[in-house]
This record gives C-alpha cells, sequence and structure tokens, in this order.
C-alpha cells in the first residue's frame, strides 16, 4: 500500500511540473493528430476498395482500437520504462534510485507522467464505442467484460514490453530500435484481416507477445465472430504472463548492473 | 565587389565543412541504422502484405489498377518510401535543439557566420546520415526479397534519371522545411508540440501513409500541388512510373519552388526571433 502511494505522488509531481509548461494543451493537440493520423492510409484503403469479404473496416477498426488502447494506457502509467534505457540507464541516474530502499519498479514507472499520453487512451476508447455500436454489439455483462479485461490485459502485455526493453537495456543501450516491433509497430499488424494473416506474424503475436490475445480474441468472443467464448478471457492471464516474463529479464539485469555515466 | 564575394565563397566553404563533420560524426552509429533498418524492414513487409490482400481479395480489387497504380507498383513504392522517408525532419536536430533550450544560441550567435546557413548545412547533414545506413540495408534487402515482395526496377531509364534529380530536390525541401520548424521552435515557451505537428502534417501529406495515388480522388488535384508531395511522393512518382519524365519540369519545379518559399519564410521568422530572443539559463 505504501508503495503505491508512493506512486500516485510521483505521479502527481510529475504532472504538476509537466502543466508548468504553457504548451502542454498543444500537446493534447498534437497526440489527437496522432491517434486520427496513424490510421488514416487504412481508412483510405477501405474507401476505395471496400470490404475484404466478411472484414469491414469497422472490424479493423475495432482490433487496432483495442491494441492501441492497451498500448496507451501501459504508455500512461508505465512511461518511466519507456524512457528508462535512452535517458536513466546512460546518465547514470539510475544508481540513485537503486540507493532509496523502494521498489525499483514502482520508482522507475512513477519517473515520468505526461498528461497528452491520455490522448491515445481517449482515441482509443472512442473508436471502440463507435466501432461496437455500428457492429451490433450486444451489451450483456460477460460481453463488456470480455471487452475491459482485453484493454487491462493489454495494458499488462505492453507494459511487459517496456519493461523487457528496459531490461535488455541494462546489456546494450546501442541498436535497440528494433524494439519498436513490439511496441509502435506490433498494432500495425492489427491492419491485416486474421483469414489472410501470415501464419508467423499469428504466432509471433499469440504465443510470443501476446497482442493478438489482447485485441482481436476478445473482440472476436464478444461479436461472435467464430472464435470460441472462453479465447475472449485469456488476455488477463497472457498479459500478467507476459509481464512476469519480462519481469524476469529486468530482474536479470538489474543484477549484471554496472554503473554508467558520472 | 570582390571582397564581398570571397566572403561569400568563405562562408559557403565553412558551411560545407560543417557539412561534412556532422556527416562524419553521424557514421559512427552503424548499430544504430542496423536496428532501425530491422524495424523498417518489417513495417514494409506488413505494408506490403495489407496491399496485397487488398489487391487480391478486397470487394473492388480493381480499385487500385483504376487509380493508376498496379500492385506491383505499390510494392516498389513502399520499399522506396521507407528508405526515403528518412530524410524527411522528424525532429529538430538533437544538438541545436540542445542549444536551443539550454541558451547556447547566445553562442551561436557570436559566430561571424549566418546562423540560418550554419544551422541549415548541421540540419542537411542530419537528414543525410541515416540514408546511408538505414537506407542501403533496407535497399538491399528490398531488392533479395522474393518475388512478390521484391523492390523492382524503375520504369524507364530516363525515370530513373528523373528520380535522381527530384530526390535531390526533395533533400534540399526537407532541409529547408526543417529549418521553418527550427524557427517556429526558437519561441521555447511553445515547446515540442507546435513543431511536432508541423512535422507531423509533412509526413502524412508526403505518401508515405499511403501513396498519395490511392488516397481519394476528390483530393488529387489538392494533393499534387501541396508542398509535401515533393518530399516523397513526386519522386516516387518518376521511379514506379506514374509521373512521366515529359512531365518532369513542372513537378521538379514545383519541389525547388516550395524549397524556396520554405527558405525565405524560415530565415524572415528566424531573424525576426532572434532580434528578441530571451536566452534560457546562464
Amino acid at each position: 500500500m505504501n508503495g503505491l502511494k508512493l506512486y500516485f505522488r510521483y505521479i502527481r509531481l510529475q504532472l504538476l511540473s509537466g502543466v508548468q509548461y504553457k504548451g502542454w494543451p498543444i500537446m493534447i493537440l498534437q497526440v489527437i493528430i496522432v491517434v486520427i493520423s496513424d490510421p488514416i492510409g487504412l481508412i483510405f484503403l477501405f474507401s476505395r476498395f471496400g470490404s475484404i469479404g466478411a472484414w469491414t473496416v469497422e472490424r479493423i477498426i475495432l482490433i487496432y482500437a483495442m491494441a492501441v488502447t492497451g498500448f496507451g494506457l501501459a504508455e500512461t502509467f508505465f512511461r518511466g520504462f519507456d524512457y528508462f534505457p535512452w535517458q536513466m540507464i546512460r546518465n547514470g541516474d539510475f544508481d540513485r534510485l537503486l540507493l532509496r530502499p523502494r521498489s525499483l519498479f514502482l520508482q522507475v514507472a512513477g519517473s515520468r507522467f505526461h498528461i497528452h499520453r491520455m490522448a491515445r487512451v481517449g482515441g482509443g476508447i472512442i473508436a471502440i464505442i463507435w466501432c461496437l455500436m455500428r457492429l451490433n454489439f450486444q451489451p450483456t455483462l460477460i460481453n463488456i467484460a470480455i471487452i475491459v479485461l482485453g484493454l487491462i490485459g493489454g495494458l499488462f502485455t505492453y507494459c511487459g514490453v517496456f519493461v523487457m526493453t528496459s531490461g535488455i537495456a541494462f546489456f546494450t543501450i546501442q541498436g535497440l530500435d528494433w524494439i519498436f516491433i513490439f511496441t509502435n509497430g506490433s498494432y500495425q499488424v492489427t491492419r491485416c484481416p486474421m483469414d489472410y494473416m501470415p501464419r508467423i506474424l499469428r504466432y509471433m503475436f499469440t504465443f510470443f507477445m501476446p497482442m493478438l490475445v489482447i485485441s482481436y480474441y476478445p473482440a472476436s468472443a464478444a461479436l461472435g465472430w467464430g472464435e470460441a467464448l472462453w479465447t475472449g478471457f485469456l488476455a488477463l492471464p497472457a498479459g500478467v504472463a507476459f509481464l512476469m516474463l519480462s519481469l524476469g529479464v529486468w530482474r536479470i539485469g538489474v543484477r549484471h548492473y554496472k554503473s554508467t555515466g558520472s | 565587389m570582390s571582397k564581398e564575394r570571397s566572403s561569400f565563397i568563405g562562408h559557403l566553404r565553412a558551411c560545407l565543412s560543417i557539412f561534412r563533420i556532422k556527416t562524419a560524426q553521424g557514421f559512427q552509429y552503424r548499430m544504430a541504422g542496423l536496428a532501425g533498418a530491422t524495424t523498417g524492414i518489417f513495417w514494409v513487409l506488413i505494408e506490403i502484405t495489407v496491399y496485397t490482400i487488398f489487391y487480391t481479395y478486397a470487394d473492388t480489387r480493381e480499385a487500385g489498377p483504376m487509380a493508376g497504380l498496379s500492385l506491383e507498383q505499390a510494392v516498389s513504392y513502399a520499399w522506396l518510401a521507407q528508405i526515403f522517408f528518412l530524410m524527411q525532419p522528424m525532429s529538430i536536430d538533437s544538438e541545436i535543439l540542445g542549444k536551443i533550450t539550454s541558451g547556447d544560441v547566445g553562442i551561436e550567435m557570436c559566430r561571424p557566420m549566418d546562423l540560418y546557413f550554419h544551422w541549415f548545412a548541421k540540419t542537411a547533414a542530419s537528414r543525410l546520415v541515416p540514408l546511408f545506413w538505414r537506407g542501403s540495408i533496407t535497399l538491399i534487402a528490398g531488392l533479395l526479397m522474393p518475388l512478390s515482395y521484391r523492390l523492382t526496377g524503375p520504369a524507364t531509364l530516363t525515370g530513373l534519371l528523373f528520380t535522381l534529380i527530384s530526390l535531390f530536390s526533395a533533400f534540399l525541401l526537407c532541409s529547408s522545411y526543417a529549418m521553418l520548424v527550427c524557427a517556429v521552435r526558437l519561441n521555447i515557451p511553445w515547446g515540442d508540440g507546435p513543431t511536432y505537428i508541423m512535422m507531423l502534417i509533412g509526413g502524412v501529406l508526403s505518401g508515405g501513409y499511403l501513396p498519395l495515388q490511392l488516397w481519394p480522388q476528390f483530393l488529387q488535384g489538392f494533393l499534387l500541388i501541396q508542398p509535401f508531395a515533393g518530399y516523397l511522393d513526386i519522386p516516387l512518382r518518376f521511379y514506379v512510373g506514374t509521373l512521366m519524365p515529359s512531365e518532369g519540369g513542372w513537378a521538379i519545379g514545383l519541389q525547388l519552388a516550395w524549397s524556396a518559399v520554405f527558405m525565405v519564410i524560415g530565415k524572415t521568422l528566424m531573424s525576426r526571433r532572434l532580434k528578441n530572443i530571451v536566452i534560457q539559463g546562464g
């Protein structure tokens, strides 16, 4: 409990210092433009080519938005890990955290908070609701639970990616760019309709990083596209399992840490 | 007159050596280039998969060829876009940004050089460096792919020649827009927001997200004359052969005209900002 309080105090301090910059409403505008412009190519493709069999633009955008919202949530609450490799390790600030008798995880997670990252979450949720309404979603308790658990699973999954990146960063900070495949790159994969997705992508994003488990399967289960109902509930356990794996990598990294910077 | 001329040449020479030093510095980041290329290649492969699905299975699958772009052309476009989008300004050069936010602009202003052209040389160099490592690795990967994913050769040899000329103009255009963004950034309290939005709009309208020919029909006229088509779309149209060399004059002229516009606005804005700049830090 004490740790959680500390985390929220960190977040509050970050928030207050962020609002000091006059530019912060523009930052929110910036993320809104990112959220709109990112799928714009896909929407134009659909408007020119029409649907792909059963795969309408609403279906694809729903899956895409599930993944993006999960990513946005992780980015909002665990932003510190996103910055960790590039900033904290490089300049040696991490040494200071090691001296404090508090959870390293919480200290790193709370080291950044950008209010404008919420815009991605907001945009994603609006897109999800719009798609669900267009797709005749039955708002039963089970269906709503599946979607919400999917988003929470997404939060854990993407948090796992950030933590894993930070863990790997203890060994090398050069050439870590390939990790974008699992962050911003991963939800681009949802642009392919499931039936036509190359098998290697499907397996990679189901069994290694469970991106499809937190986006496609909940959507499919809640709207009855053919996947079994229970697969919709896998999002949360899969997300937690992936985060645990990442925490393992992170712990190994911390143990190997030799200070850098001055 | 001759004194003026020799000072101009000296100035130009200084800018060129700044350009050279900065390029050489950038070459040290080979690993970063390789890692970046991995991401880029992954990105293109997904893009190609999506195009292939639309061109083969969509309800109106003939829409692509009707818009004047075959699947093969779209695939080549995707590869080249992944390479040459690297010229686009994605962020202000970190060295220059550091100088703006830390107050070192003051020192820069003491140099007996025009700040705009000094920074222009640096910005141009930082546009060029990623092209060498990341770009060449992506290019080789594109040429070696299996047939349906491969980057195919240019439509015609004259087309290739026009592509190269047009890429050079695109490089000028990208650098001059980057400098305009930089001049806006000199207004420090605004932070990164406005500059980021400016760069993002450029990126979207360049065709990097989707070839401009596949955008909605009613936008086509606007899309071709807006400045950012010159970033990427015009050179690539020459390559895949949807823009004929006979139309090269106005297309490249358009690129150069927009570069000139951005340079004039950038330089004016910058000198106005520098007149009453508030130095941050001490």
